[in-house]
């Protein structure tokens, strides 16, 4: 179906009155948005060389499309730079999988927000913060960047707080949910390069998050005390389910890790091993399910599955794991996934930067 | 000041509900769990009540593997083709 004009408003110039025009529209997160005027959206939808119109998303729910213009017009009202665009672009494009199903993590009850992780070097080139308070506050490429997708999920796609998005208590995620990958002193690999990617090629990442778990250990001086509390985590009764993981190993945790030589896969591999319940204590909380049980230990089984429990996850790699944070304290996170199985599998996309805005 | 609208420029998709059935009495029933806790065994309740008040036949009961994605449009055309009616739910 062929995209009508985009719609123009006449709004007051009195910048103050604008603002307040746009609460009037219902077109804001709650807070105040920058007014998407006509010459800011243009100079954002500079940074992609695409047509305006071109659809880089599409919502099997409503048949509702994202283009790049919409797409500029939300990233305007959330305060993005034009170079912050080419990052928000990308993340659509990997939410846009079926296997992400946005529109389900989106009108759950379940409370997700888009977790994005920006891998590689354009991360620093745009000024994001993968150090102390990574998630937040603070910085104004993590804050709007995450704001922007939660504009577009609001604007483009009618993802209505209590209409369209049944969140039971929602997350505060969904304001905002963006972080870089710490490169400085980290010892494995960067998520772009384990993706597959180009040298040089940055990736952002995106992932249904159910929230944020906090993972203190002070104590803990190897590998398997550090990542021994992170499974716990990981593995709780109101956590474990057979969907995906993301962890944030704070530098000092990460040091403790990598210092003893482990790898990410090492890492991995411990984790799924250790994140687990025995079958009798998630039938004493009313968890166990059969059908979920097979399938995890049905043909297709992991070999590090024990007989008799419940894993988190379903294999080793389905936990994201790297480092952010600062260089203080032991405080790592998991971030459960929205899916309680398979319904959102995280997805990552190349972050292309036109050849005229390269640095 | 002029602004652009942070709204989706794709036309309104038309929707139309199915007519409705003149009588129930007598037709085969088709039932899509979602999956979820106790889909299949609220589903099968409501089932029942068509069965008892209506002389409806449950024919047909189809899964879904993922709750909150829509049913595969293959698993849709086979069951139309065995029944009448669908029983469905979404929620938790």
């Amino acid at each position: 179906m062929a995209a009508l004009a985009p719609r123009i408003h006449d709004a007051p110039d009195d910048l103050l009155a604008a603002i307040d025009y746009c609460y009037e529209q219902g077109w804001t997160d709650g807070l105040p948005v920058v007014p998407p005027a006509v010459d800011r959206v243009k100079a954002m939808l500079a940074a992609d060389d695409r047509p305006p119109e071109t659809a880089i998303a599409h919502h099997p729910a409503t048949g509702l499309d994202l283009s790049l213009h919409a797409a500029a017009v939300n990233a305007v009202m959330a305060g993005c730079l034009p170079e912050y665009f080419p990052v928000l672009v990308a993340a659509f494009e990997a939410m846009d999988r079926p296997d992400f199903n946005f529109h389900g993590s989106t009108a759950s009850t379940g409370g997700s927000a888009p977790l994005l992780v920006v891998s590689g070097p354009y991360a620093d080139e745009i000024g994001m913060n993968a150090d102390v308070n990574l998630f937040g506050p603070g910085n104004r490429a993590n804050a709007t960047i995450g704001r922007a997708v939660r504009l577009i999920l609001r604007n483009v796609f009618q993802m209505l707080p209590g209409i369209s998005d049944k969140s039971t208590q929602g997350n505060p995620g969904k304001y905002s949910f963006c972080i870089a990958e710490r490169s400085r002193g980290n010892p494995w690999p960067p998520l772009c390069e384990a993706q597959g990617y180009a040298e040089g090629v940055s990736s952002v990442t995106a992932y249904a998050g159910g929230g944020f778990c906090n993972v203190e250990n002070h104590g803990g001086n190897t590998p398997e005390q550090v990542l021994g509390s992170v499974a716990d985590t990981m593995a709780n009764y109101g956590c474990i389910t057979l969907g995906q993981s993301v962890v944030i190993l704070a530098p000092e945790h990460m040091r403790i890790v990598a210092d003893a030589g482990w790898t990410r896969e090492q890492a991995q591999d411990f984790l799924f091993r250790r994140a687990k319940r025995p079958i009798e204590g998630l039938k004493g909380v009313g968890k166990y399910r059969e059908r979920e049980y097979d399938s995890q230990h049905g043909g297709d089984a992991h070999a590090l599955a024990d007989a008799g429990f419940m894993h988190r996850g379903l294999k080793p790699d389905d936990i994201l794991i790297t480092m952010g944070g600062g260089d203080a304290g032991g405080h790592s996170c998991f971030i459960p996934s929205w899916s309680r199985g398979r319904g959102s599998i995280m997805q990552h996309a190349p972050i292309a930067v036109p050849a005229n805005k390269r640095s | 000041m002029q602004l652009y609208s942070p709204l989706s420029t794709t036309p309104k998709r038309k929707a139309f509900r199915a007519p409705a059935l003149a009588s129930l009495d007598g037709l085969r029933i088709g039932i899509i769990e979602n999956g979820k806790l106790n889909a299949e065994e609220m589903l099968n309740e409501v089932a029942a009540l068509f069965v008892a008040r209506n002389g409806c036949v449950v024919r047909t009961l189809a899964s879904k593997k993922n709750a909150s994605a829509p049913a595969p449009g293959n698993t849709l055309l086979n069951v139309a083709q065995e029944v009448d009616f669908l029983i469905t739910g979404l929620g938790d």
